[in-house]
């Protein structure tokens, strides 16, 4: 609402305006205009003091329940409420830890456990491996030796015996078995201790012993495995 | 100034919602007292306004994420948690005149004002007193709000637009329509001036 000048407020537009006289926010014509208004209308007049006598009424109102607080025991309350939201929340992340504590300690126990077993599981096997080496020369276990051995090349690398009147070839150290049309079985009479310079174990009671190998020549003219026939062993042992 | 204030509540929040007493309790401090003014005013029952900032301040508690500082202050966020407590309270109980529950809060804020009245005199103010706060209280809510914060609290009409989360005219014309109400209730109310009649005619 605007009034420009001198233009002359009516009972209507005063109801308006007047309710909201001596505000900041009500512009100065607008102000002087209504104050003309109440200079002339008895009426509005008479409502202008209704309105102040009520604006007095609603200060004093407003002053009667200035100082008005929460009583303290709403405080209590909400600190009582603070205390057992945050207890159980600390309770409820203890808890957490110390369920993550052991489920991690039970992880790890299980792992060590584990890791156990595999040493041990491993030392057996090097046990067994050594004894199937020591017992591949003797008469009686030499074809079960023989075997074992065998596979235990593979995983050792180390210790070779050659299958003792088994019928099968014992692979020399650091050869690839060569294909069967390449190959050629050469018979040799040699002494047990050169069995040593091919790379196999040779007991040490029987080295001078002369013996009759198979030997399994590739196209290289190399040997690549080695046999001891079962009349040679029964004749050299 | 007033950002530092904002900043300090959204410290003090933080600080809270990891458990730390003294910062809830210096929010509540902050806050709690224009809440429970507020929802005084609005219900007119110092009762209701307990319950009011005890769930404002519970629900603070209890969800204090609830809040977001970047849509307002927490003052605004906790006054619009408020007004929807104090919508329900009215939607369950229409009608809650009594300021009087506490018996003292309002006559021992003037004892020099009492001292100083004839009880004649007395008697007339507050049954006026009386008439006004029923007509507040019987005012519609949205323009009772307008009228309780710009005449009670004694708000700028900018700080009430911020405080209800309305424009600046929002307010502007429910307190003018609040306003009239309230003088055409109190008019009936009372005894209209004889000069008044003959103004008019």
């Amino acid at each position: 609402m605007s009034f420009a000048g001198d233009i002359r407020m009516n009972c209507e537009e005063f109801a308006t305006a007047g309710l909201h006289l001596g505000s900041a926010e009500v512009d100065s014509h607008i102000q002087k205009a209504a104050r003309e208004h109440l200079r002339e209308c008895p009426h509005c007049s008479v409502l202008h003091e209704n309105w102040l006598a009520l604006r007095e009424d609603l200060r004093l109102l407003g002053a009667e329940t200035a100082g008005a607080e929460a009583p303290s025991r709403v405080e209590l309350r909400l600190r009582q409420e603070f205390r057992t939201k945050h207890k159980t929340f600390r309770s409820q992340r203890a808890a957490v830890v110390i369920g993550w504590s052991l489920a991690t300690a039970a992880s790890l126990f299980f792992v060590i456990t584990w890791a156990n077993w595999r040493l041990e599981r491993g030392g057996n096997i090097t046990g067994k491996l050594s004894n199937v080496v020591q017992t591949a020369h003797s008469p009686a276990g030499a074809n079960l030796a023989a075997q074992n051995a065998q596979s235990a090349t593979s995983e050792q690398g180390e210790v070779l015996a050659a299958s003792n009147g088994s019928g099968e070839f014992t692979l020399l150290p650091d050869s690839m078995p060569p294909a069967p049309e390449d190959a050629t079985i050469v018979r040799v009479q040699m002494q047990r201790a050169a069995l040593g310079a091919l790379g196999l174990a040779v007991n040490e009671e029987h080295a001078g012993d002369w013996i009759q190998v198979d030997l399994l020549v590739g196209d290289d003219g190399l040997p690549q495995a080695v046999r001891l026939p079962e009349s040679s062993t029964e004749t050299t042992n | 100034m007033q950002t530092d204030a904002h900043e300090m509540d959204d410290a003090l929040l933080k600080r809270s919602a990891k458990g730390d007493e003294r910062a809830f309790a210096k929010l509540y401090h902050r806050h709690q007292g224009p809440l429970f003014r507020f929802a005084l005013r609005m219900t007119g029952s110092y009762w209701a306004a307990e319950e009011i900032v005890q769930d404002v301040f519970m629900m603070l508690v209890r969800e204090p994420k609830k809040f977001d500082p970047g849509r307002g202050t927490l003052g605004a966020f906790l006054y619009g948690v408020a007004r929807n407590r104090i919508m329900k309270h009215l939607e369950r109980t229409p009608r809650d005149f009594s300021l009087d529950e506490s018996g003292d809060a309002g006559r021992d804020s003037h004892p020099q004002l009492q001292e100083q009245m004839t009880p004649a005199h007395w008697a007339e103010l507050s049954e006026r007193r009386e008439q006004v706060r029923a007509a507040v209280l019987e005012l519609p809510p949205e323009f009772r709000e307008a009228v309780v914060l710009c005449e009670l609290e004694e708000m700028s009409y900018e700080e009430a637009a911020s405080t209800l989360d309305c424009p600046v005219g929002t307010i502007r014309s429910r307190l003018h329509r609040g306003r009239a109400l309230l003088l055409a209730k109190l008019e009936m109310l009372r005894e209209v001036p004889k000069r008044a009649n003959a103004g008019r005619g």
